[in-house]
């Protein structure tokens, strides 16, 4: 038997928000849980560090100022109430008081204070506290957030693992952050403490019997599992040797999905927004010209890669906001598979068709390693190109940082790329298409896209307070990008959860790179 | 300076003996019948089957014998396995060739002048041989086809780098056993040079044991860019038996025939290489044939 | 020349053949473009060029890269292997947690095939034209002409998929939480496949090896001196032949090891074996050079040893051989 989600998370929130939080009636304490995942941190202090990898096990140690549920509704979690300055320049957060890390020192507003510094200065995600200016701590257990200007995202970068609140007294030693060594023996205020870290195979977090929230967490204890191979998380989820996934890769969610006893559900990962692109170079021929990227366009079937690439399990992505966002705009468009129409274009652009049928050679970048998904569409592609006379190259990176520094130096004409939203735009959407961004760094404006006119809707919709007008700059944006076509969105990838139904697991938009405190089995497994 | 007839008749002969034991030996014989097949199925398969292999042209995953037009199923695109296997074939089967090739070629010079000159250039030679064999091959070759990019040129390179210490020792292991031989101090006494001492007197004498050590390298080889592939480091604009398995790879639990397929070839070709080196080896063994 | 001052002389051989391999090792990695800056601010989801130049700075990689050699020799000549780029951890310690689970798989595939190997071998040489020889051959030599990996897939396939009677991944059950006699079984669990998977690309040479062997010594004049005085045909094999035969399996064991690890490490990645292979398979691709190039170190210090104690037993079981004499 399961609890409808929403009523237990609601009720649990307003019960915290009262710093009470007995146990709920239903929920079982005890028993521990095996998490399977493909994801491989380097380490687990998310304040430096993005991605799932860090993420999963960094918000079971971390707890974060503010949480977000299925809804993007806020709650509580560090801060028992927030409140805005009227001028929308200052947000004061209430901390609940007495909260101790799992070395026993108190957790005051100083270390907010440092956290939200240091991720500023660290985190790639410069967007998220760019504008903030300074946190000021008039007491122990209140800090005030004061804004350069306007910042409509910084609540949602108060959540999960975007703001992860790390003790001072352990970084705050003068040591470079990204390397610290306490980014392997981590201490935070989080549900669950360290037990085990074997790097690149096991993570054993314990229940930390001093958590802030009265009875939480429900589980001893927390075992994440780290396979790289798809083929192998899917069968060791199906014969319950894990019992808890996040999984992307298509041939296994169809096989979990037939399997008895686990529920699998793409549900609760709305704030990832990880969109599967093909990325343009825009500042080379002949990719240049507008009518050769719609063309290359027009020869990809977007239901032949939803329905056999991805077997039926991605949902599709028109635009470069994930489609579940309240920000999407449904008029963009498709680009439906036409190759009349692609070799029109072409032909249009001054490129006919020689004697042998062929108009040019491009090439396209692959990534090596095994996600699948980046490997096929190129694949694809090469034939569907084939189709209207251009004979496509793929060219492997023999390993990442290959790949990577050939992207960022813009030593490439077409390359696979998987980019996440991260939640708000401003952090995840405006880093790939500002001009300003076009930096030699991976995951920036990689294709040297610029319009003058998307930078000032960027820039307006980047502190846009109100919703409705927010929404209204990005949905220009949208029919700006959608026709220049700097890269070419195609899929969602499919992330899924998959867990043994016997758990009850609230989902949230950030998957499991949440506190799950709240989990617990139903039953004895 | 005239030739010295004595060796060309030593080595003729028990070639012509080695070959009639060869057919005596039916795994061999049957190894023999399997790579012939296979090579005539490589090369002249497109004049049964021929198409472009990138087409996509059914129904991705759909299984061998499913349908008429794909015998052998399709792909995870949807491409015909057949034509795959067929356009595969080939830079399969050069890889492993190129890389064979050049395993003799380091492998023979190295362990002939070991072999040959002794002294401190045999423990300079075999220092350097063994530096190689300490490095763990695929590790190494990994690293090697990292540095220069994925192709099937770089990846030829890599394993036959990789490979040929083996065939040095063996070939110096025959030249030191040959060299103290009659007919090589006749030909020295005669006033042969080293050049044609080595090449052309011991050279040919030691050439059954290099002859079947670079027929199973070729198999080896064959193995070796299948492995590479499989880890994602494969010529990815090159179709290849080897690079079909790691395409395929993820969608194993869905449909193993992409996955099956190919691995079967390679292995059958592997096989029959390998049934006709150990063939050979029997046959050019005169221990074993005495038997 | 005494045994103590040759094993001296091996071990200094051994030693400098190791700084051939670093030196090597350290130029090739270090030629390829991009460098660790890039899969730390790649795997950091994307980063600032100052914090590119801070990255630089803190591993070094700023510095000539003749003085980078020279500082990392330094460093190995007191066995500290330098930090993992990725993991932020001391390359020893990762290594460390991994080496045994390489060994374990290894030996295990090595045993398997060995034993299997000779018995097979030795009764194909006692009729060496008959069919049993015959099958001998054929059936060792599928398992040799099969690649590793694939035969580790299809192995899933049957076992883990379809009849899922062994895991599929790991060394040890997430959940196992004892030790003794039920982890030893636990581990011998998930061993089952890819020991059996390792050991069958190995079998082939086993029996071929001691087929020929055996066919050798059968010919000897002792053992035709064994058989007239009317031994039974079992003892002359196995007390009289096999011992001499011994020599040559020992010696292409100890020279497998280099081999042994290439196969461990596509088993490794299909089993998802927690050992060195898989670390060194990671390693490359994400350019991690610490921890590659320690690998690269521990792998081909494990050969020398290896080498060096199949030298040792060969000459402790066959006292004829001389040093020196090549």
């Amino acid at each position: 038997m399961r609890l409808t989600r929403r009523t237990f998370f609601g009720a649990s929130a307003s019960l915290m928000a009262l710093g009470l939080g007995p146990v709920s009636a239903q929920a079982r304490r005890g028993g521990e849980l095996v998490i399977v995942t493909g994801e491989n941190p380097r380490h687990l202090n998310p304040a430096v560090q993005s991605g799932v990898a860090t993420a999963v096990p960094g918000t079971q140690i971390f707890a974060s100022p503010l949480r977000v549920d299925e809804n993007w509704d806020l709650h509580p979690y560090l801060a028992q109430s927030w409140e805005w300055a009227d001028d929308g320049l200052s947000l004061t957060l209430n901390l609940v008081p007495g909260v101790k890390f799992h070395d026993g020192q108190p957790v005051t507003s100083e270390d907010v204070a440092f956290s939200i510094m240091t991720i500023k200065a660290n985190h790639p995600f410069q967007t998220m506290f760019g504008p903030v200016d300074t946190v000021e701590t008039p007491d122990e257990n209140t800090a005030i957030i004061r804004l350069s200007q306007t910042h409509p995202a910084l609540l949602l970068a108060l959540t999960g693992a975007l703001c992860p609140i790390i003790p001072k007294h352990v970084y705050g030693d003068g040591q470079d952050i990204p390397s610290h060594p306490a980014n392997t023996a981590p201490i935070g205020c989080g549900p669950f403490k360290l037990g085990e870290y074997v790097a690149g195979q096991q993570i054993t977090l314990v229940r930390n019997d001093d958590f802030f929230l009265e009875g939480r967490p429900y589980l001893d204890g927390i075992t994440i599992r780290i396979v790289p191979d798809a083929a192998s998380v899917t069968l060791s989820l199906e014969s319950g040797e894990a019992d808890v996934g996040m999984v992307t890769d298509a041939t296994a969610i169809n096989r979990l999905n037939n399997t008895d006893g686990l529920t699998v559900t793409p549900r609760g990962f709305e704030g990832i927004g990880p969109i599967q692109w093909v990325a343009f170079n825009t500042r080379v021929a002949p990719l240049d010209d507008v009518r050769v990227r719609q063309a290359i366009a027009y020869t990809m079937d977007r239901g032949f890669i939803l329905n056999a690439l991805m077997r039926g399990v991605a949902a599709s992505q028109k635009s470069p906001i994930i489609e579940s966002s309240p920000f999407y705009n449904p008029d963009m468009p498709s680009y439906d598979i036409d190759l009349d129409r692609a070799n029109a274009l072409l032909d249009e652009a001054g490129h006919p068709r020689d004697a042998d049928g062929k108009r040019f050679s491009m090439t396209m970048e692959t990534i090596p390693g095994r996600d699948a998904a980046l490997g096929n569409v190129p694949e694809y592609l090469r034939s569907q190109l084939r189709e209207v006379g251009i004979d496509l190259e793929l060219r492997a990176s023999p390993d990442f940082p290959t790949w990577a520094g050939r992207l960022a130096s813009g030593d490439f004409q077409m390359s696979m790329d998987i980019v996440f939203n991260w939640g708000d735009p401003v952090i995840g959407v405006h880093r790939t298409y500002l001009s300003t961004n076009i930096r030699p760094v991976i995951w920036s404006n990689t294709q040297g896209y610029a319009n003058p006119e998307v930078d000032r809707l960027l820039n307006e919709a980047g502190h846009e307070l109100d919703t409705d007008r927010r929404r209204d700059l990005y949905f220009q944006f949208q029919d700006i990008v959608g026709n220049d076509l700097p890269v070419y969105w195609l899929n969602a990838l499919p992330y899924h959860h998959v867990f043994d139904d016997r758990i009850d697991l609230p989902l949230s938009i950030w998957g499991l790179m949440q506190a799950m405190d709240e989990v617990y089995w139903t039953e004895d497994r | 300076m005239t030739d010295t007839p004595a060796p060309r008749i030593e080595a003729v002969s028990p070639l012509r003996e080695a070959w009639q034991q060869f057919l005596r030996n039916k795994p061999a014989v049957a190894g023999l019948v399997l790579l012939v097949a296979i090579v005539a199925f490589v090369l002249y398969g497109r004049y049964f089957v021929d198409a472009d292999p990138y087409r996509i042209v059914w129904a991705p995953l759909s299984a061998p014998g499913a349908n008429e037009a794909v015998p052998l199923g399709t792909d995870f695109l949807g491409r015909d396995m057949l034509v795959l296997l067929l356009k595969g074939g080939a830079p399969t089967i050069a890889v492993g060739l190129s890389a064979a090739l050049l395993t003799v070629i380091i492998g023979i010079s190295v362990g002939a002048l070991a072999g040959y000159f002794g002294g401190w250039i045999d423990d300079l030679l075999m220092r350097f041989t063994e530096f190689f064999q300490v490095l763990p091959a695929l590790l190494f070759a990994m690293v090697l086809v990292t540095l220069f990019a994925p192709s099937l040129v770089t990846i030829s390179f890599a394993i036959g780098i990789v490979s040929w210490p083996a065939t040095a020792r063996l070939t110096r292991a025959e030249f030191l056993r040959i060299r103290e031989l009659e007919y090589v101090t006749a030909a020295r006494s005669i006033g042969a040079g080293n050049q044609r001492i080595i090449w052309k007197v011991i050279l040919p004498n030691a050439l059954p044991p290099l002859i079947v050590s670079a027929a199973l390298t070729v198999g080896v080889a064959i193995l070796f860019e299948a492995g590479l592939s499989f880890l994602g480091l494969g010529d990815p604009n090159t179709i290849s038996w080897g690079l079909m398995i790691g395409q395929n790879r993820s969608f194993l639990l869905e449909a193993w025939w992409p996955v099956a397929i190919p691995g079967m070839a390679i292995f059958l070709t592997v096989f029959a290489v390998s049934l006709v080196g150990d063939g050979l080896n029997d046959a050019f063994n005169p221990k074993l044939r005495s038997r | 020349m005494g045994l103590s001052s040759y094993i001296l002389r091996r071990l200094f051989y051994g030693l400098i053949l190791m700084l051939g391999v670093v030196v090597l090792n350290f130029f090739l990695i270090h030629a390829a473009p991009g460098d660790a800056a890039e899969v730390i601010a790649g795997e950091m989801g994307g980063t600032t060029e100052e914090m590119m130049a801070q990255i630089r700075a803190h591993y070094g990689l700023d510095q000539p890269l003749l003085w980078q050699l020279w500082l990392y020799l330094k460093q190995v000549a007191v066995l500290d292997l330098g930090t993992s780029y990725h993991f932020n951890r001391p390359v020893t310690e990762l290594i460390a947690q991994r080496i045994w689970p390489t060994v374990l798989l290894a030996m295990s595939a090595q045993l398997v095939a060995m034993l299997i190997g000779v018995v097979m071998g030795v009764l194909a040489s006692r009729k060496p034209q008959g069919a049993f020889s015959g099958f001998v051959s054929v059936f060792s030599t599928v398992g040799y002409a099969a690649p590793v990996f694939w035969t580790g897939l299809m192995l899933v396939i049957l076992f883990a998929a379809t009849i899922p009677i062994f895991p599929v991944e790991g060394m040890v059950s997430a959940r196992f939480r004892g030790s003794g006699l039920a982890y030893a079984l636990n581990v011998a669990h998930h061993l089952v496949l890819p020991a059996t998977t390792l050991g069958i690309l190995f079998l082939a040479q086993y029996a071929r090896l001691s087929r020929t062997a055996m066919i050798e010594v059968l010919g000897a004049d002792y053992i035709r001196t064994a058989r007239a005085k009317g031994l039974g045909e079992g003892k002359v094999t196995f007390r009289h032949a096999l011992r001499n035969a011994v020599l040559p399996i020992l010696t292409v064991a100890g020279l497998q090891f280099g081999n042994l690890i290439s196969g461990a490490l596509l088993v490794e990645t299909v089993f998802n074996w927690p050992g060195m292979g898989r670390l060194a398979f990671d390693s490359v691709l994400r350019r991690d050079y610490p921890t590659l190039l320690g690998v690269l170190f521990c792998a081909s210090a494990v050969v020398v040893i290896a080498n060096l104690v199949t030298d040792l037993s060969y000459r402790f079981a066959d006292p004829r051989i001389r040093t020196g004499g090549r």
